[in-house]
């Protein structure tokens, strides 16, 4: 039988950061992938991704993929795609299914990254063609360019539910509402702020009682919840729709490492392997890393993927203690500071009233999905000065910091802590270039110049909508919560290599608009 | 120790319930009804649930559906759903042509 | 908790919820009926082929067996308000080789000399019973009054109507021990220290029984074997009857919802050496199982197997169980040993369970599988 110095079971974020450490070290990993593609759903993620720069902070999800398989090749990783892994044996014995035939491979190491799926909810007529995964939204939009649906309802406000939101107006559709049977939006405010503005609804403490349709989904019916999730009467709301997406979280697909025997965990967060700190489970040389043993984003899978790449070299006598320490040492403080904030493990399902910096909570934000205009004004990004210069509306303390490196001018600082707030410093020059709001990945920045003209003011914000509107285009402004406030005229569209196709597009407002208008509708 | 009386009396009569005839297991169409019922006929784990009524035994070996089932399950016994073991892991992981199998290399 | 009943019984497998709904029915419902498991059914009970076969069984067993198909199965479903899936269309036993007719006509001799319809067929009536088979197959003994059930309901309806009746199950209650007081059996403790009490008690714990039965001094020469079980994804309608091979390379048929179900084993089993309370498959078998079904059943070469899973069979040295009463220790009745073939004959064993309880004549005798049988043969 063959034997390999390690086998890797998936070929996404965490997999092949895995293999690309282990054949750094000298290791000749196989990675097998049951898909046509490798890159797991890295190639589905059209948005930037947050973090810092050594989190590739601010490069768009399918980017990363790109290059996590150009580093993959160069250090000569395996990756056998359309081989099905079907089983993994106590012996680190799998078996695979690649082409018509089955075959059986032994690794001195297996690492396990073989992901989540998604988990569904029951309500009437959800076996119905027109329900869907948010996951599936995003394969169908991204990866084969067809659209879900006309009309779409989502379920869900996590990132997913968020993120594939906004994929959902880029891709031409229309979201008649986000709904979430929570009364709080679980996923990042400034995702569901750029939701919000484009005019689409928030029903927290809502779920669906039905949908709608003979054949397929013609319609959904929701209604408000009360504290124990009972319907309450009364509160029904119908919406002509012909697609519901479902994004109420992630299952780890651990299957395989229940069935070698692997010591596992029922957590709220899904059955996971027991794992020591550099992922191995409690079958010695049998490893998790990614989705599988814990549902974070696919940064965090990235770095523990290398976490156990470079342990299962040290295992495998390809480095040093010492090394290992070394190399895992960095590692670890990488992946300890995406781990920081207020989505934090260790602040899951708490209710969090204040700021790091002692600023009250946006209560708007979690109910409607964008922060009200009255509090906006305490966080340190919101200021007014004469003149162009950033103002950020960023509230939620995330690992994120690339806006400080951004701005040629140090106008913004986010300090040590890349969870801090970023802080406008009305000293320094504002020169407009637009680089902070183009390098935000949660499009949370806007340039503001009330003087734009006599009576006028400027507003510039980040645009990802196709047809770029053009200059001198007259449209409609909309505030937070997507409401038309005043009529607009596009003045500018920037677009340049360095946006990476966050367009700036800068709108005339009258000046009394400045801190409203924040989205532009032809 | 689980006490089938006591536990029987603990969760008392199944009371019917508005949204009993959904479907929860697609693959093998059983109904969330069908599920509260054998919870009061005495099937308490995945395991009896499964083996008594076929959820999760379809063509998604329950990768749908062991979560809802889990969840009614455990409502329905009064307990957290970490507390019931989910189904066994069984090779193979995914749905595999006898034909495909069988050429695995082990008659040569 | 009850901790006292008339009669205890270690093991909520098949054999322990028929004899509990059989004690129960006939009004005997002070029962208690202790599961090592957290569920019911998990050994055995639910990991065979759900064969309900006269055909190829030992002499000792055969009256039971047919007392079961005949008086038993056919209005067990009825009777116990859950449709178990009895069906009785006939068991193939099939040959490829003039060695292996040699073989499957020996066996279908004893058979009828035992007063069981077992006749050889060629292969032309083969493929009339069964057109799905490969023309390979020369011949078959074919019995037409076997059948199958589905294992894993069966053994829940005889629970859920047992608990229905009153018996008192407590399941994840593994037993360590029997203790006698003053001179009988009397005393169960379980691995936790509880202690259950009953004037008479039934083992039927599979392979755990020796074990248990060590505690009061009596040893049931059996041994362990692990076997494995494929299933496929649910096939249109094909047929009815049960099928084996002259080789006996595997087993099955097609349960009512669709899926086919077959036993079948790569040749490693006698080596398996994992603890009991192991049941994972080994990654040999699943492929060694679909090479021997296609090699019968060339139309299921596309089915696609959604799951594989394994069992432990408590096997006798002489093949046939011990069911009886132990004079040595009043008040306890052994039901273990059944060697990979107790599911067919389970609600006859029940039902004799529950007169051996009451100390009534069995239906039929049953005094060669006594516990006391075993001697030295050399």
């Amino acid at each position: 039988m063959k034997r390999y110095d390690l086998i890797v079971i998936g070929a996404g974020p965490a997999g092949l950061s895995a293999a690309i450490e282990a054949a750094k070290c000298g290791m000749k990993p196989v990675v097998f992938d049951e898909n046509a593609k490798p890159g797991g759903q890295l190639f589905k993620q059209i948005h930037k991704f947050f973090g810092s720069k050594e989190h590739r902070a601010k490069i768009r999800g399918f980017k990363i993929g790109d290059d996590l398989l150009k580093e993959a090749e160069e250090y000569g990783v395996e990756v056998v795609l359309n081989a099905t892994v079907i089983g993994l044996y106590p012996e680190k014995e799998v078996t695979v299914k690649i082409g018509d035939e089955v075959k059986h491979f032994k690794g001195d190491a297996i690492l396990a990254a073989t992901g989540a799926s998604e988990n569904m909810v029951t309500f009437k007529g959800w076996t119905k063609p027109g329900v869907i995964g948010a996951g599936a939204a995003q394969t169908m939009m991204n990866l084969h360019h067809v659209m879900p649906g006309q009309r779409v309802l989502m379920l869900g406000t996590g990132n997913v539910g968020l993120v594939v939101s906004y994929q959902l107006l880029q891709a031409g559709c229309e979201v008649a509402a986000l709904v979430d049977a929570a009364p709080r939006v679980g996923g990042y405010g400034v995702h569901a702020s750029k939701v919000s503005r484009c005019g689409v609804p928030f029903y927290l403490s809502h779920t669906i009682m039905e949908a709608e349709g003979d054949e397929y989904v013609t319609g959904v019916t929701i209604a408000e919840v009360d504290d124990k999730f009972q319907f309450i009467p009364g509160t029904e709301k119908h919406f002509d729709v012909d697609t519901i997406c479902v994004a109420v979280g992630l299952s780890p697909m651990s299957q395989l490492l229940a069935q070698a025997g692997c010591k596992m965990l029922d957590t709220p967060g899904g059955y996971i392997p027991e794992c020591d700190e550099f992922g191995q489970t409690s079958i010695d040389g049998i490893f998790a890393a990614g989705d599988v043993s814990s549902i974070e984003e696919a940064s965090s899978a990235m770095i523990e993927g290398r976490i156990a790449g470079v342990s299962i070299a040290a295992a495998a006598g390809y480095l040093t203690e010492e090394e290992r320490k070394e190399q895992c040492g960095a590692l670890e403080s990488a992946l300890g500071s995406l781990r920081k904030g207020m989505f934090a493990p260790e602040n899951r399902g708490k209710i969090l009233k204040e700021t790091e910096e002692g600023i009250e909570i946006s209560t708007n934000l979690l109910a409607k999905g964008y922060v009200a205009e009255d509090e906006i004004t305490r966080y340190p990004g919101f200021v007014k000065k004469a003149g162009v210069h950033p103002v950020m509306e960023c509230t939620q303390n995330i690992p994120c910091n690339p806006c400080q490196d951004a701005c040629p001018k140090g106008c913004i600082t986010i300090g040590e802590n890349i969870t801090s707030l970023p802080v406008v410093d009305v000293e320094k020059d504002c020169i407009g270039c637009g680089m902070c709001v183009a390098s935000c990945s949660g499009q949370a920045i806007f340039l503001i110049d009330e003087e734009y003209e006599e009576g006028y003011a400027s507003v510039t914000m980040p645009y990802e909508f196709l047809p770029l509107p053009e200059k001198g285009d007259t449209g409609t402004a909309l505030d937070r919560s997507g409401k038309e406030v005043c009529l607009a005229e596009v003045v500018s569209v920037k677009s340049a290599k360095a946006f990476d196709h966050t367009n700036l597009l800068t709108i005339k407002v009258p000046k009394d608009m400045a801190d409203k208008a924040r989205f532009f509708q032809r | 120790m689980i006490s089938v009386d006591d536990k029987l009396k603990e969760i008392g009569k199944y009371i019917p319930q508005p949204d009993d005839d959904m479907l929860v297991c697609r693959c093998e169409e059983v109904t969330k009804g069908e599920i509260r019922q054998a919870v009061h006929a005495g099937m308490f784990t995945i395991e009896e649930i499964r083996r008594f009524l076929r959820c999760g035994m379809g063509l998604c070996q329950g990768q749908t559906c062991g979560k809802l089932v889990k969840g009614i399950v455990a409502r329905e016994l009064k307990v957290s759903p970490a507390e019931l073991e989910p189904a066994v892991s069984r090779a193979p992981m995914r749905p595999m042509e006898m034909e495909i199998l069988g050429r695995d290399g082990g008659d040569k | 908790m009850k901790k006292a009943a008339d009669v205890i019984i270690i093991g909520g497998g098949i054999n322990g919820c028929a004899a509990a709904y059989y004690l129960a029915k006939r009004g005997v419902k002070d029962v208690i009926v202790l599961e090592a498991a957290k569920s019911i059914g998990h050994g055995g009970s639910s990991r065979n082929g759900g064969g309900v076969r006269q055909s190829g069984r030992d002499p000792r067993e055969l009256p039971y067996a047919m007392y079961a198909v005949k008086h038993m199965w056919p209005t067990l479903s009825e009777e116990l308000g859950v449709d178990v899936e009895y069906c009785q269309a006939g068991n193939l036993r099939l040959g490829k080789t003039e060695a292996h007719l040699e073989k499957l006509n020996r066996l279908a001799q004893n058979a009828r000399n035992a007063g069981v319809d077992v006749r050889m067929i060629d292969a032309k009536e083969v493929k009339e019973i069964n057109p799905y088979l490969s023309d390979e197959i020369i011949g078959a003994s074919w019995c037409p009054t076997d059948g199958h059930a589905n294992p894993m309901l069966t053994t829940l309806a005889y629970y859920k109507r047992a608990v229905e009746l009153g018996v008192s199950f407590v399941k994840d209650a593994p037993v360590k021990a029997i203790q006698k007081v003053k001179g009988k059996a009397r005393k169960v403790i379980t691995a936790d220290g509880t202690v259950f009490e009953g004037e008479t008690m039934i083992l039927a714990a599979g392979y755990e029984s020796r074990e248990i039965a060590r505690t009061v001094g009596i040893d049931i020469p059996m041994t362990r074997y692990f076997e494995e079980a494929l299933v496929t994804e649910m096939q249109p309608p094909m047929f009815d009857q049960m099928l084996g091979t002259a080789d006996a390379d595997f087993y099955g048929h097609q349960a009512k919802h669709g899926s086919f179900v077959f036993g079948s084993e790569c040749g490693l089993e006698e080596a398996a050496d994992m603890p009991l309370t192991d049941t994972r498959t080994s990654s040999l078998t699943m492929s060694a199982g679909c090479r021997a079904i296609m090699g019968y059943i060339p139309a299921l070469k596309d089915a696609k197997i959604v799951r594989s899973w394994g069992g432990w069979l408590d096997m006798c040295i002489d093949e046939v169980p011990v069911i009886s009463p132990v004079e040595e220790v009043p008040g306890l009745i052994l039901a273990c040993a059944f060697t990979g073939h107790g599911f067919g004959t389970a609600p006859s064993v029940g039902l004799m369970l529950s007169q051996m309880v009451v100390g009534e004549e069995t239906v039929v005798d049953i005094s060669a599988l006594r516990y006391n049988r075993f001697k030295a043969d050399r």
